[in-house]
C-alpha cells in the first residue's frame, strides 16, 4: 500500500502527470486540485501516467471523465498512459475505456495531441 | 500490514472483524485486508480486484453520504465508525458493512442507465452500479437499534 503521490512535467504540448499509489475518494481531491489548477492556467492537454497506480475507484474514474469532458470542450483531453492490466480490465469491464483514450507508450500519448 | 491507529481488528484465517473511524484515510487499509482474505480463500486476481472495488464503493458511500456532516442523523450522538464482518464460507466470501449513519433506501435505488452516464461523461453515480455488477449478492438492511448493514456476497466459482 503506497501513499498517493503526483509528479508533473511538461512534454511538448502536453502536461504529463505521473500517479503513484491509490486513487480513491480520499486521495482524488489532490489530483482534482492539480487538474483544476492546470485548466485555470490554460493547460487542457493532459496525460496521466498510471504505471505506478495500484487502485482506482469510481470517484476517481468519474471525475476523470468529467475532466476529460471539460478538456475536450476546450480543445484538449485527459488521456491515460501505462494503465496496469489489473486496473485496465476493471475499467474496460465498466465501460470507461469507451470514452477515455488509453495509450501504452508515452510518445504515442503525448504525440496524439499534436495531431488533434 | 500494520494496523493503523484507532482501528480494532480481529483476524483469523477465514474471518475478519474490523472497526475503523468513518474516514477516507482508512479505505486503502480496508481494501487491502479484504483483498488479502479473498486471495487466501482462492479467488483469482481478477475477482479479487472486483471485490476490492465493491468494498471500496460501499465504504466510500458510508464516509461520504451516511455520515455527511450536513445531515442531522443519529450518528451525531456517537463517533462515526465503520464496522465490518468478513468471513469465508464454504463457497463464498461474505462481507457485512455496518454503520449507524443515515439510512439509504438501497432496494429502491435504481441508477440511470450506466452506459448513458459514461457516454455523457458524467462524473458521479457509479458506486451502486459497481457493487451490483461485481458482487453476486447485494443486500441492505436497516434497524433503528442496530444500525444499517450492507451485505455483499461473492461466490467462489469452480474452474
Amino acid at each position: 500500500m503506497k501513499d498517493f503521490r503526483i509528479e508533473r512535467e511538461t512534454r511538448d504540448t502536453a502536461e504529463l502527470i505521473r500517479l503513484y499509489g491509490s486513487l480513491d475518494m480520499y486521495s482524488f481531491p489532490r489530483l482534482e486540485a492539480q487538474l483544476t489548477a492546470l485548466f485555470q492556467q490554460g493547460h487542457h492537454c493532459i496525460v496521466l501516467d498510471c504505471r505506478d497506480l495500484d487502485y482506482i475507484g469510481s470517484a476517481g474514474l468519474g471525475a476523470l471523465i468529467g475532466f476529460a469532458k471539460q478538456a475536450r470542450e476546450r480543445g484538449g483531453d485527459v488521456k491515460l498512459l501505462n494503465v496496469p492490466e489489473r486496473i485496465y480490465k476493471i475499467i474496460e469491464l465498466l465501460g470507461f475505456t469507451k470514452v477515455l483514450q488509453v495509450h501504452n507508450a508515452e510518445d504515442s500519448a503525448v504525440g496524439s495531441f499534436a495531431k488533434t | 500490514m500494520e494496523t493503523p491507529e484507532k482501528v480494532r481488528l480481529k483476524k483469523s484465517t477465514s474471518k475478519l472483524q474490523l472497526q475503523t473511524p468513518s474516514d477516507g484515510s482508512y479505505l486503502a487499509y480496508i481494501r487491502g485486508l479484504v483483498a488479502d482474505l479473498a486471495r487466501k480463500i482462492g479467488f483469482p486476481e481478477e475477482e479479487v480486484a472486483k471485490i476490492e472495488m465493491a468494498v471500496d464503493e460501499a465504504c466510500s458511500n458510508v464516509v461520504e453520504h451516511a455520515y455527511a456532516p450536513k445531515k442531522e442523523w443519529y450518528w451525531q450522538h456517537r463517533d462515526p465508525e465503520i464496522r465490518m464482518d468478513v468471513r469465508a464460507e464454504k463457497t463464498s466470501l461474505v462481507i457485512e458493512i455496518h454503520h449507524h449513519g443515515h439510512k439509504f433506501d438501497f432496494g429502491c435505488y435504481r441508477p440511470d442507465n450506466i452506459e448513458d452516464r459514461i457516454q455523457k461523461m458524467m462524473p458521479h453515480g457509479y458506486g451502486v452500479f459497481i457493487m451490483r455488477k461485481f458482487m453476486d449478492e447485494v443486500h441492505y438492511s436497516s434497524n433503528d437499534e442496530t444500525g444499517n448493514t450492507l451485505r455483499l456476497v461473492k461466490h467462489l466459482k469452480k474452474v
